[in-house]
């Protein structure tokens, strides 16, 4: 296995179009099980110039507006420009309502072993989930680093310390590795959108990248605990294209689940083609990769290896995983078979079972502004900000120390 | 209508300048002035002169007419005036130069012509027509004015008389060949076939006159069916008047959606804007004011556009309201010159009628070919050649398919009969044609698929939500009192006392709730609760009002209370309302309105909306009285959520679904969410099972055309929407090359009507704009007719290709008979009488009968006609060529088997003669569908039973009464002869069906 090499992972703002796109999807879920734990749906969603498409099939008590969720995302998110605005944009929604079926209504917290068992997956699907020592969430350290340069791009924007910026923008790192291990910085590269100069006082070009590389990079890199910084030879592109005026969907057009790196592990990992926004609980393609994760995220936190990828693949008709491979990368303190049999035995990676373990269809409920929009920008996995996530809990430390204790 | 007629009044010769024109007016004169034309110094120079005479009241000279028009004393005789006119041209033509002189420079006062009324004082207008701003006219003076000037109308230009059009057949060429025949018969000593033909084109003349007045009378009465009423004040009342009934001097009102019917000086505007575009092609509103306007020096007379006290005929008004005094009617409104500078126009003729003319001239020359073919050929084979003379002029009368635009026209004026029984009113000729091939429909939501009626259906507060039917309020099976629950009678009182609908109590108990439908609801609930309104809001006196705006999605009004206490109450979007809210009441106590809660307010709001229902916040609070004028909406109490519904119009659900089993797709235009849209579409199964779609975009002036027209080719339902961007729908589809019918009621929503190739307006509600621009309007207000108005525009689309199609293959397997038994040297199978009776017998009544078809009955199962489709495709040809060789070889082979048995003689031709005519009838019974008749039932066409019936019968009479037998020179026949005539007759029909796709 390769050990020394270079790894470049990006992240973008909320304001990317893909990611609008995927904000929008999964503010939609959150309405839905808002009002109804116990809707079904699957929402596409696609921006180009001033025009947003919600395609949306659905089983449910009830229905949302979904121009409206759309707007409030839109306005949200920030686009107020006259190109791209949430008054004006024009929103076409297809929407295809299934007649609603009984059985959906089930609620997982109330039944039994057997009965969890009998409700299988409803697509053929391989997931994954990840976690590594590079960080002290355990994610990989160039896509965590991109998402700190994207949460600090937004957040410069929004505290209007950098008030000319708009909303759409992309940021990359590369990390050098040695060893399996981030050695130095490589390069940065950071795209971020600004008004034309017509409108507000936009500073000239030298102005916007010193302004980004003060405001933004500087910034992030302040926090002494990062294993690496930019040093004399990291290469910092900013706009290296030249100034992008106005950006977001005027400018690009956007999809749901394009951009499934950064909603996982920066392509550090595997990750599932299949796009994790839009869908309710009850699909295994979105929560058994956090299923994976979790069984991964605690494997590393446990001490059993310092990196780890667990596979997850399900067959239609049957609730748990035909499948599950364990991947340690020769880090494992006990070999990937125990481990997988470890996981078999005392993991829960039946869908009802994952729905219930991790409370899928009532976090909306719970949580403020929604629960599964927050986690359609800066990754669904590794996400320390937004209180409790519960696959990001550690809580199977003990049980898996348990295992290798007595050695 | 009046008619303008040229009259001539013993003119005395010394008149040399003016001719007079129409003079039978009392008072009224219109003359003609040489060298007026466009020579303007005269034109003022008249105007000046006249209008300081004593006798002469106004002047008013057309320089592209050379008309002028005098009022003048009504002792003077209109001769007298000619005379002073006429020595003012004359003066002023020996010198022009110092009449000009003569002239004051223009001031308001001394010269305005009666013309200038935007430059006069309101008082003086007043004064001058007798009026008063106050009382208006007097009835007597209404009935004198009227008789002085007329009723209120256009004069139209003069439809052709029955005369016209009866001289008008006798100017055709084939008369004139016929004609021509008949001259030759006399000259050669056929007397009787000269009256033989006269006789004919006698008869052709009558059914044309017949046909083509009736027709042209029920076409000509399209404009005049939308008649819409005025408002008025006389002897001091308001009131409801024709427009026609409009004279000078009336006091007239104006508001938004109603059309300006005479010329008027504005005597007082309130924000009133008019659109004007039909005067003056601008297209914004504009706006007017009362306020009198100073001549303009420099540029001499204030152009129409700019006089802005003034309003004139044909506008509308789309904003404010005004009172205006007329001061022109009918003719002498501007838009009446204009429509006499216009002059005559001609009547519309369809794209369908231009085809068919086209298709005629075509064949005309076609068939005079041909005839010139056979008269060649006759010739060489020695035939004498003045029955060669004869017969071709016969065969090019009897071949000449001169009637088919005739055909489109009378087919077209029996279906607007048909539909205007059905209660559709059709108002432009194209609009039948477009009816059939309609492929769209795009309808508005509110008032065409609902109801546009309100009722509260439920009233929620403090997690309890209680439903409304049938006037009682019921909360889990159990009726609740509304005065035993504080909270709910709170609801119901700030609902009504936040609310401007009035309620007029009768004596007779009933009432009558006058308001916007949404706040009408609210009343009919709190009366439903037994509140006494008329008690409540004297108990509460309402001080201030402040209404809902663009931006402000709510209504806030403050009452009395006692004399330092006030109280506010507040209804509105349940957000907006939330928003100014901090506490609220719980188990009669107040707490504060915390984060969770308003968010469960918000989601009882979405979820209720998603059941289609119209959502209303209600808070209150209490104030000072001291300070109502500054009172700020902040800090009220939330009382609770009242839903709202506008029922879907019964039998609406089986249209869409007719709509959609005819081929027509359905289109929703509402102002309302998303939501509201989707459970209405979702319900009417407007998507027909496929993913619905909506567009919701308040901004669709931001899409590119292309997206645009991409998009709605797609979506079904348009959410949002101002009426403002309904023509931009109806564009965006005609882009994509729809053909889209459109319904609409209001000022916005009349360009889209104008653009859509079928516009709808309602005959009940709706403003008479919208009625006035629409091409349809269904008068009992039911879209239901709509689909009657399909099917009978699809009918008469195919009768009038049934028709043609029918004229075109008889005529010409008469041709191709006449043609091969010339070739062939087999004689005259027909001679010119024959040709003629064919004419005459076969091709008027079946045609005419076949154009009266009853719809066939899938007609609304198959879908639209292409609107490219070409009224006789190059198929039809080919179908019309085969038909017409079966019935000629059939006919042909008839004529063999007599020259066999009888030689060349007339007993041959008889044989000829009466199989082509049986079997031409018998193929109308094929031409009655382009389907094989067995394959489907057709309803009976009785006209088409008449016909031939009558047409056999007529045919009969001609070989027994030995008279006709003369005329047309034909034999009694044998039964072996009349069955090779029944089997030549009914062969082409077997063949023909045999071959049919």
């Amino acid at each position: 296995m390769k050990k020394d090499f270079m790894f470049i992972s990006e992240s973008v703002t909320p304001g990317h179009p893909d990611k609008l796109c995927d904000q929008i999807s999964d503010a939609i879920v959150d309405r839905f099980l808002r009002q109804d734990p116990y809707s079904r749906v699957v929402t596409e969603c696609a921006v180009a110039t001033a025009i947003v498409f919600i395609a949306a099939r659905f089983e449910s008590d009830t229905v949302v507006d979904f121009p409206k969720i759309a707007r409030q995302v839109i306005k949200q998110v920030g686009y107020e420009q006259p190109s791209f605005s949430a008054k004006t944009c024009s929103i076409v929604t297809s929407l295809q309502e299934n007649s609603s079926t009984n059985h959906r209504h089930f609620d997982e917290r109330q039944l039994s072993d057997e009965e969890i068992e009998s409700i299988p997956v409803k697509n053929q699907a391989t997931v994954f989930g990840f976690a590594c020592q590079q960080t002290p969430v355990l994610m990989p350290l160039p896509i965590w680093l991109a998402h700190q340069l994207a949460k600090k791009l937004t957040q410069v924007r929004e505290d209007q310390s950098l008030p000319y910026l708009t909303p759409d923008g992309k940021t990359q790192v590369g990390i050098e590795y040695q060893d399996r291990l981030p050695h130095r910085l490589q390069s940065i590269t950071i795209t971020a959108s600004q008004h034309p100069s017509s409108v507000t006082d936009s500073p000239n070009f030298q102005q916007f990248q010193r302004d980004i590389r003060e405001g933004v990079i500087e910034a992030v890199f302040a926090d002494d605990s990062l294993p690496v910084k930019p040093d004399n030879h990291t290469q910092i592109f900013i706009n290296p294209d030249g100034p992008l005026f106005i950006g977001g969907p005027a400018v690009h057009s956007g999809l749901t689940g394009r951009k499934n790196a950064i909603d996982t592990y920066g392509e550090y990992s595997r990750h599932s083609g299949a796009a994790l926004s839009g869908k309710d609980p009850t699909r295994i393609d979105r929560i058994g990769a956090y299923a994976a994760r979790y069984a991964a995220k605690n494997i590393v936190a446990a001490g059993l290896a310092d990196e780890c990828e667990v596979q997850l693949s399900y067959s239609i008709g049957i609730a748990r995983p035909i499948s599950i491979q364990v991947q340690t990368f020769g880090t494992g303190k006990i070999s990937d078979a125990s481990l997988t049999e470890i996981l078999e035995k005392h993991f829960e990676f039946r869908l009802a079972g994952i729905i219930r373990q991790f409370n899928l269809r009532f976090l909306p409920d719970f949580i403020k502004g929604g629960f599964y929009k927050k986690l359609a920008s800066y990754g669904h996995v590794g996400r320390t900000d937004l209180g409790l996530i519960p696959w990001e809990e550690t809580d199977k430390i003990p049980l898996l120390q348990s295992f290798v204790a007595p050695k | 209508m009046k008619k303008i007629h040229p009259i001539d009044l013993n003119q005395p010769r010394e008149l040399s300048f003016v001719q007079i024109l129409h003079g039978t007016v009392k008072g009224r004169c219109r003359y003609k002035v040489q060298g007026l034309f466009h020579a303007n110094k005269l034109k003022r120079y008249l105007e000046f002169h006249l209008s300081v005479h004593k006798d002469v009241n106004s002047v008013r000279a057309n320089l592209v007419t050379s008309n002028i028009l005098v009022h003048f004393h009504p002792s003077k005789q209109a001769i007298e005036i000619a005379t002073l006119l006429n020595q003012l041209v004359r003066d002023y033509h020996q010198n022009p130069q110092s009449a000009i002189k003569q002239l004051p420079q223009r001031n308001g006062s001394s010269v305005a012509s009666s013309g200038c009324w935007h430059l006069k004082e309101i008082e003086t207008i007043l004064s001058e027509l007798n009026t008063s701003k106050e009382t208006g006219l007097s009835n007597s003076a209404v009935q004198a004015n009227l008789r002085e000037y007329g009723i209120n109308a256009i004069a139209e230009t003069e439809p052709r008389s029955g005369l016209s059009i009866f001289i008008d057949y006798f100017k055709s060429v084939p008369v004139a060949l016929l004609s021509g025949a008949a001259l030759l018969s006399v000259l050669t000593g056929g007397i009787a076939d000269a009256i033989v033909i006269m006789g004919v084109v006698g008869i052709n003349a009558i059914l044309g006159y017949a046909t083509e007045s009736h027709s042209e009378r029920i076409i000509n009465s399209l404009k005049n069916f939308v008649n819409p009423s005025a408002w008025v004040i006389r002897d001091g009342q308001l009131r409801e008047i024709e427009t026609k009934d409009l004279v000078l001097g009336d006091i007239l009102l104006l508001q938004p959606g109603c059309y300006v019917p005479a010329d008027a000086r504005l005597i007082e505007a309130e924000r009133l804007t008019l659109d004007e575009s039909a005067l003056t092609g601008e297209s914004l509103p504009v706006s007017k004011q009362h306020i009198t306007l100073e001549p303009n020096h420099n540029k001499g007379a204030v152009p129409l556009a700019e006089r802005r006290n003034m309003v004139y005929r044909g506008t509308f008004a789309t904003g404010g309201q005004g009172r205006g005094v007329v001061v022109a009617t009918g003719n002498l409104t501007e838009m009446g010159q204009i429509q006499a500078l216009v002059g005559e126009t001609k009547n519309p003729s369809t794209p369908m009628e231009r085809q068919l003319e086209q298709a005629g001239g075509q064949l005309v020359w076609i068939s005079t070919a041909v005839c010139g073919l056979v008269f060649t050929l006759g010739l060489l084979r020695g035939y004498g050649l003045l029955e060669m003379v004869k017969t071709s002029i016969s065969l090019a009368v009897a071949a000449v398919p001169e009637g088919l635009p005739t055909v489109a026209t009378t087919t077209f004026a029996l279906g607007i009969l048909n539909m205007r029984r059905q209660k559709v009113l059709v108002r432009r000729l194209e609009a039948i044609e477009a009816l059939g091939s309609v492929q769209v429909i795009c309808l508005d939501k509110t008032g065409t698929l609902t109801s546009n009626r309100m009722s509260v259906l439920k009233l929620c507060w403090d997690g309890r939500d209680v439903d409304l039917t049938d006037g009682c309020f019921w909360s889990e099976n159990h009726e609740i009192n509304p005065y035993q629950c504080d909270e709910l009678l709170k609801l119901i009182h700030i609902s009504a006392l936040c609310n401007d609908s009035q309620v007029n109590y009768h004596p007779n108990g009933t009432y009558v709730i006058d308001g916007s439908s949404t706040e009408n609801a609210l009343m009919e609930m709190a009366i439903a609760a037994g509140v006494d309104v008329k008690e409540l809001n004297s108990k509460y006196p309402r001080l201030v009002t402040h209404h809902r705006s663009e931006n402000h999605n709510l209504m806030a009004t403050i009452h009395q209370i006692h004399e330092s206490a006030s109280l506010i109450a507040v209804k509105g979007n349940p957000s907006e309302v939330l928003d100014h809210c901090s506490t609220r009441m719980l188990k009669g106590q107040l707490v504060a309105l915390s984060e969770t809660d308003k968010q469960g307010i918000k989601e009882q709001n979405e979820r209720m909306a998603g059941q289609a229902l119209r959502v209303l916040g209600v808070a209150y609070g209490q104030g000072e009285t001291s300070d109502v004028n500054s009172v700020t909406l902040s800090h009220l109490i939330w009382v609770g959520l009242v839903a709202m519904a506008d029922p879907i119009r019964p039998g609406v659900k089986q249209t869409i679904r007719n709509f959609h089993q005819a081929g027509i797709n359905t289109m929703m235009i509402t102002g309302d969410q998303s939501p509201t849209a989707y459970a209405i579409a979702k319900s009417l199964n407007l998507s027909q099972e496929e993913p619905l779609k909506i567009l919701d975009s308040t901004e669709l002036t931001d899409l590119s055309p292309e997206v645009l027209s991409g998009l709605c080719e797609r979506v079904h339902v348009f959410s949002r929407i101002s009426p403002a961007h309904k023509l931009q729908i109806v564009q965006a589809l005609q882009q994509r090359g729809f053909v889209v019918a459109m319904t609409g009621d209001g000022i916005n929503d009349t360009p889209a009507l104008k653009a859509a190739e079928v516009g709808i307006a309602m005959g009940h509600t709706g403003t008479d704009v919208a009625r006035e621009v629409a091409d349809v309007v269904l008068q009992d207000d039911n879209l239901e007719t709509m689909i009657i108005a399909v099917s009978q525009g699809r009918t008469i689309y195919n009768n009038i290709r049934k028709s043609v199609h029918f004229l075109l293959s008889t005529n010409l397997s008469e041709i191709m008979v006449m043609l091969l038994a010339n070739t062939g040297g087999l004689g005259q199978p027909l001679n010119a009488m024959q040709l003629l009776w064919l004419n005459l017998v076969t091709d008027i009544f079946p045609g005419l009968a076949l154009a009266l078809e009853a719809p066939e009955p899938d007609v609304l199962r198959v879908p639209p006609r292409s609107p490219d489709e070409p009224i006789i495709k190059s198929s039809d040809f080919q179908r019309i060529l085969l038909e017409s060789t079966s019935l000629s070889a059939s006919a042909l082979t008839a004529y063999g088997y007599g020259i066999w048995r009888y030689g060349i003689s007339p007993h041959a031709s008889t044989i000829a003669f009466m199989s082509l005519v049986s079997g031409q009838l018998l193929h109308a019974l094929s031409c009655r569908s382009s389907r094989p008749l067995r394959s489907h039932r057709l309803p009976s066409n009785p006209y088409l039973t008449t016909a031939l019936g009558g047409s056999f019968a007529l045919q009969w009479i001609s070989l027994a009464v030995p008279g006709l037998r003369n005329l047309l020179h034909v034999t009694p026949i044998n039964a072996t002869d009349g069955l090779v005539i029944g089997s030549s007759a009914i062969l082409p029909l077997l063949i023909n069906e045999g071959t049919k796709p």
